[in-house]
């Protein structure tokens, strides 16, 4: 009976690993030719750079579009828009934007309301002006955090 | 008439005591006389009896004790637990099968409320939300922000 036990035991254990890797492998390789329609239609600002990407660069974007149905039309249309840029972005800036986003997330309402009104006024800025203060202000990750 | 009845029962009860008290102390005046004539090899083969005996009784009361001191510890815990444990050794394969399920379904259900949580701070919605990902992702900004 324990024998009995132990093998459902690896039998399961067995499964959950070859789910696990299977998936990982399958995310990771997938060219243009293979997408399905959905994710072409929702990719297609990238589609003629689509396999220089890197595995994980392609990755990340099929999860922007599993999520894609998800939203309603006006958060589609800006998702189309904004892909292009968020793709050339380096990791360092997609690593420091979803930190930011998660931060901007807990802000309330007003709060927001104030940072939308900052964006703008700060886009007003000479770009010399703009290009200084990035350039004094440090990295947030390492090379380690984004790995 | 009924009094006279319940008298007359009390006094053969009574009787009856002392007549088997009185036959009790015949028997013991009987067996230790015959004790006293007892051979040495009898009086020592009941001596290895009786203490044979002793010690299985010792031995008994020491299991009883060890057990009670155990149930001491929540009997209402242990009746649950005697009653629940006894069932999964009878039945190993569904006991078996119901921790594997219950495996299954937490791990199914903390994954699902992780890719709950994550949505909304999945590349999607940054992607749709209220600032562009540049706003998110300009060190810059947030670099005027903390001056401003």
């Amino acid at each position: 009976m324990a024998g009995y036990q132990l093998r459902l035991k690896s039998l399961v254990f067995a499964f959950a690993l070859f789910v696990s890797g299977v998936s990982v492998v399958k995310a990771a390789d997938v060219s243009w030719a293979e997408l399905n329609d959905a994710q072409r239609q929702v990719l297609n600002p990238l589609a003629s750079e689509w396999d220089t990407l890197r595995p994980w660069q392609r990755e990340k974007m099929l999860d922007i579009a599993s999520d894609y149905p998800k939203m309603n039309a006006d958060k589609q249309a800006l998702v189309k828009k904004r892909l292009t840029n968020w793709s050339r972005m380096t990791p360092y800036e997609r690593e420091n934007a979803r930190k930011r986003h998660q931060q901007f997330n807990a802000l309330s309402a007003d709060k927001k309301s104030e940072l939308r009104k900052k964006w703008l006024e700060y886009q007003q800025l000479p770009e010399s002006e703009r290009a200084k203060l990035r350039a004094e202000s440090p990295d947030t990750y390492t090379d380690a955090d984004l790995n | 008439m009924k009094i006279d009845d319940n008298k007359h029962i009390d006094q053969q009860a009574s009787l009856d005591a002392n007549v088997e008290d009185q036959i009790a102390r015949n028997i013991v005046e009987l067996l230790d006389s015959r004790a006293q004539k007892l051979r040495d090899e009898h009086s020592l083969r009941l001596a290895e009896a009786r203490s044979l005996a002793i010690g299985r009784l010792v031995s008994q009361e020491a299991q009883l004790a060890a057990s009670h001191s155990i149930h001491r510890s929540g009997h209402t815990l242990q009746w649950f637990g005697g009653r629940f444990g006894h069932y999964f050794e009878q039945h190993r394969i569904f006991s078996t099968l119901l921790v594997v399920c219950v495996m299954l379904l937490t791990f199914f259900a903390v994954q699902q409320f992780s890719v709950n949580h994550q949505i909304e701070n999945s590349d999607a919605f940054l992607l749709a939300s209220d600032l562009p990902p540049e706003a998110y992702a300009d060190k810059g900004f947030t670099a005027w922000l903390d001056t401003n």
